[in-house]
């Protein structure tokens, strides 16, 4: 070999480093200089340099990348690679959709959390074609902390929209004048790679090259052990052909056949490692010929710290691509193939189904890509996929496809293309070859189902879900990973449907289930989806298992940086929604915004019913009856946005009708309640409504037959929070009847449900306060929380549980219980008798809740504990 | 499931294609050369003018594969006569 083992020639370029360091102190830094100028080497010499004293995020981008996701994926991963480079980072986990926004927010918010000055190096931006991608990267630049710089190298000045830093002097340009190799630096280069030339001769040489580091890189290669140095220049001076293809035609030709042969037969890769390229030139020994390549630098560089893949320079590459299509064009399609093989082997499918399409291997590549696009939208390549099908040629007909393009319809929210779509492929399935159809079937069920999540269709559901109770009888591994993605996401929209037409407890299990699966094979978003939606299936059950699992679902979103996703959107809203009942009035707004920052980009007609109904119980809580009707309404419009029966339906109508009420419109609520259809009508929470109205006409005796059926079983209800209600308007239906006593048992009786789950809101609604007052405070074991509700009935919001500090030490059970006395009033010795012990034990006690809560007295001590929320049994433990 | 827009008409996305010739400093070689198979070479002392019939696309996919082959690129002309160049329109006017 004529190039042998030498170290890699990077001369210092001192000057030029000293340059970029000037520039770097600015916020942004744009190399920009045409193909060969020495940019990747000039960015490589400055981040490897000992003793660079930034820490340096470094991309560079993927070849023709136009899918905006990929893009900022890695540029993730490289920037939490240099922020924890001893340990394995965790990559970034990709989404099926795509929030531009969302992104530059995670990405700023990772550089801020950088200690100390960083800096985030992007190689090759040009080959960055998506418009979007450009856009988001602007913001990104504009909106960077103080102490974070960014540097970009690119053949080509960008659509970046940069003035404004122009403008402030932040904005530091390198350009190809400054690349150019000066006569001293040319004889340096030489110097260093041991080639011995006259002063004339390495004249001539810069002269001839100008000064492109790409040309005089690839002269020092052929020059290295070149017997006659000075010919070699004065022959390549005296040639008019262009730089770049005389020196590698001159380099080529001085290589040993089987390193030319692997240099040529290789060049259909972007990477390449010597397993590859073994298969690719048929013959053993590849990874030792890379090897000494890079150690020669001639323009093969290593991708891994551990030098077992690697690329060639673009440049280099596209002019070996030519000459392989000159030299051997027979050879080609069988190359792409081989390649292909080789990469669907190992997992890489994206690149084998390129290369199938490069060898011009249509069905082939229609078939991999029908298998493999599912998958790939969970690892957020749908514009990839896009992308794919694209270059399949118009002319031809690839019925398979259709499946493909349903679920890119399917993930991006045109629903109707997707129908008509898998419309088409099922036509397809029927007659596809026996081998292909079990997976054909599988897919297009799964995809059904999406399909019937996202239009809140919730018949014909269980057909579709059918191939769930089969195991799963993948013939290869590949298989089982494919159909084991289908059938997280079929149990994810199973669940769903289930939760949303409340099959609840299938919804429970389907979605615990979908939980489990998606943490086993690794897909974490779809594990917040399953767990988000978990959240809200579980709503009416408990609260305090509903609000667990909300906040495990938030918890994971945002280690995962999708907290303002639309996937966690259905935790949010439910966790706000239940805030409300609580009367925890000030965080529930909190959250609802939240939810309405998430739902900005994707919002299905159930969420967003979900949204204005817990909005509008939040404004009826505070006594805004007219928002809150206006939410209502909203609610009640984007039902009919659903297609079937709907989980919220019955409470939707109620509430609204309710609100109509109380917000003086009683006669507007008889005319709404005489239109509902039968089934709506009989619904416990309708009948709570119709309770109101009458209480609204002065009419309490028809009160308490609108709300008989509730109360005595016969009227479905979603859940034991509408009987609370219930009672409390029988009580004040009885206490306008002047039947008092009855009034403080139904009272009594709404307390008592609602002191598991600590519920506020029914009494709010129901302006329980007389009826509260009126019970004799030492009659009542819910003293607590009938302070709770008394607060907020007189306008105060509840604070949030998790807000105040703990205890200095936690308090016993015993001192629990003597503490949910206090706020009664009760004297210590008549707590002592309710406990069953003596008035010494209970002053013991008192002396260590003061203590342990820093309180004073019995007043401060009751305060304390109440924003400590140690008060009630429900939310606690 | 393409959409064909319908021809615009103002001249600026014309969509026939035109003459153009395309120099280029150097001799190119043959592996160089076949990275434009639709253009035909001409060497014109130190430099190479490739001629040939491009739309707009097929001009910036030309000028793309210069860019990326690091091609020293000295002009672009359009060589097709029969579009009316502003100078024309202003010499018949009195």
């Amino acid at each position: 070999m004529t190039v042998d083992r030498a170290k890699p020639r990077l001369i210092g370029r001192g000057d030029l480093l000293a340059a970029l360091d000037r520039a770097a102190a600015r916020k942004v830094t744009i190399i920009s200089a045409p193909a060969g100028s020495g940019k990747t080497s000039l960015l490589r010499a400055w981040a490897d340099r000992p003793g660079q004293p930034h820490r340096l995020a470094v991309m560079q981008v993927q070849r023709d990348q136009n899918d905006a996701q990929q893009f900022w994926l890695a540029l993730l991963g490289a920037v939490r690679q240099a922020s924890a480079p001893t340990s394995r980072a965790e990559p970034p986990a990709a989404t099926p959709g795509f929030n531009g926004r969302a992104m530059v927010d995670r990405a700023l918010s990772e550089l801020a959390g950088q200690r100390g000055r960083f800096i985030l190096v992007i190689d090759d931006l040009h080959e960055l074609t998506s418009p979007d991608a450009l856009a988001q990267l602007t913001r990104l630049l504009t909106s960077l902390r103080a102490d974070v710089h960014a540097v970009l190298a690119t053949r080509r000045d960008l659509p970046l929209r940069l003035h404004q830093l122009r403008l402030a002097g932040e904005l530091a340009e390198i350009r190809a004048a400054d690349l150019v190799f000066s006569e001293r630096e040319t004889r340096e280069l030489l110097d260093a790679s041991g080639v011995a030339l006259s002063d004339a001769g390495v004249a001539l040489l810069h002269q001839r090259t100008e000064g492109w580091a790409a040309g005089l890189r690839l002269a020092v290669i052929s020059l290295t052990g070149h017997p006659h140095p000075e010919r070699f220049v004065a022959e390549f001076s005296g040639s008019d052909r262009t730089v770049a293809e005389y020196l590698i035609a001159e380099m080529l030709e001085h290589q040993p056949d089987d390193v030319k042969d692997l240099l040529l037969r290789t060049s259909v890769l972007d990477r390449v490692n010597g397993d590859l390229a073994d298969l690719l030139t048929g013959r053993p020994g590849s990874e030792r010929i890379l090897l000494e390549l890079e150690n020669a630098n001639a323009f093969v560089v290593s991708l891994d710290p551990g030098r077992t893949w690697f690329r060639y320079h673009h440049l280099f590459g596209d002019l070996l691509r030519l000459e392989l299509r000159r030299a051997l064009p027979a050879e080609v399609p069988g190359l792409h193939r081989r390649a292909a093989d080789w990469l669907i082997q190992h997992g890489q499918v994206v690149d084998a189904i390129r290369h199938m399409q490069a060898a011009g291997d249509w069905p082939r590549a229609a078939r991999l890509l029908t298998d493999y696009s599912f998958s790939m939208t969970l690892d957020g390549q749908t514009q990839t996929i896009q992308a794919l099908l694209q270059a399949f040629p118009p002319s031809t007909d690839h019925p398979e496809l259709a499946l493909v393009h349903a679920t890119v319809d399917l993930i991006q929210g045109r629903l109707d293309e997707a129908a008509a779509h898998l419309a088409v492929a099922e036509t397809y399935a029927a007659t596809a070859p026996p081998d292909r159809q079990r997976r054909l079937h599988v897919a297009i069920a799964s995809l059904k189902l999406y399909l019937a999540r996202r239009r809140g269709n919730f018949a014909d559901v269980l057909e579709q879900a059918k191939f769930l109770a089969s195991p799963v009888t993948g013939q290869s591994d590949e298989d089982i990973t494919l159909d084991t993605d289908l059938r997280a996401v079929a149990l994810m929209n199973l669940g769903i449907l289930e939760a949303w037409s409340q099959g609840l407890p299938d919804a429970e299990r389907h979605l615990q289930e979908g939980t489990d699966l998606a943490r086993q094979i690794g897909r974490p978003y779809l594990e917040v989806a399953c767990l988000a939606q978990l959240g809200f299936a579980s709503r009416i059950r408990s609260f305090a298992t509903t609000r667990r699992r909300c906040q495990e679902a938030i918890a994971l979103a945002d280690r995962h940086g999708w907290g303002a996703e639309p996937i966690i959107a259905p935790a949010l809203v439910t966790l706000a929604g239940n805030l409300v009942w609580t009367g925890e009035f000030d965080e529930a707004e909190r959250w609802l915004q939240r939810t309405e920052w998430a739902l900005q980009t994707d919002a299905g007609p159930g969420i967003r019913q979900l949204l204005h109904l817990a909005t509008g119980r939040l404004h009826a809580g505070r006594g805004r009856h007219h928002e809150a009707l206006e939410e209502l309404r909203t609610a009640e419009h984007l039902q009919s946005q659903l297609a079937g029966p709907h989980a919220m339906a019955s409470q939707v109508t109620g509430w609204m009708l309710a609100t109509q009420a109380r917000a003086g419109l009683a006669g507007e609520a008889r005319a709404s309640l005489a239109a509902l259809d039968d089934e709506l009508a009989s619904s416990g929470e309708v009948g709570n409504a119709r309770a109101v109205i009458c209480l609204a006409e002065g009419d309490p005796a028809a009160a308490l037959a609108a709300v008989a059926g509730v109360l005595d079983g016969t009227a479905p209800v979603v859940g034991y929070v509408t009987l609370v209600e219930t009672h409390l308007l029988a009580a004040l239906a009885h206490r306008e009847l002047g039947d008092q006593r009855a009034a403080n048992q139904a009272t009594d009786r709404a307390l008592a449900l609602a002191e598991a789950d600590r519920l506020v809101l029914p009494f709010v609604m129901t302006d329980s306060a007389e009826l509260l007052e009126a019970l004799p405070r030492h009659e009542t074991a819910h003293a607590a929380l009938l302070a709770d509700i008394l607060d907020v009935l007189h306008g105060s919001s509840l604070a949030a549980e998790d807000k105040p500090s703990s205890p200095l030490t936690e308090l016993s059970p015993t001192e629990l219980r003597v503490l949910r006395y206090l706020p009664t009033n009760l004297s210590r010795p008549e707590i002592a008798g309710e406990l069953s012990v003596s008035v010494n034990t209970v002053n013991t006690h008192v002396r260590n809740i003061y203590a342990k809560l820093q309180a004073r007295d019995r007043s401060s001590a009751v305060q304390r504990a109440r924003e400590l929320r140690l008060l009630s049994t429900g939310l606690t433990r | 499931m393409s959409v064909h827009l319908p021809a615009l008409d103002h001249g600026l996305m014309d969509p026939a294609p035109v003459r153009y010739a395309i120099r280029i400093h150097g001799h190119l070689g043959a592996t160089v050369l076949s990275a434009f198979p639709a253009l035909v070479p001409q060497q014109h002392g130190a430099d190479t003018v490739l001629t040939g019939l491009l739309d707009r696309s097929a001009l910036y996919g030309v000028l793309a594969e210069v860019e990326a082959l690091g091609l020293d690129l000295i002009e672009v002309r359009q060589l097709t006569a029969d579009r009316k160049s502003p100078g024309s329109g202003d010499r018949r006017s009195p």
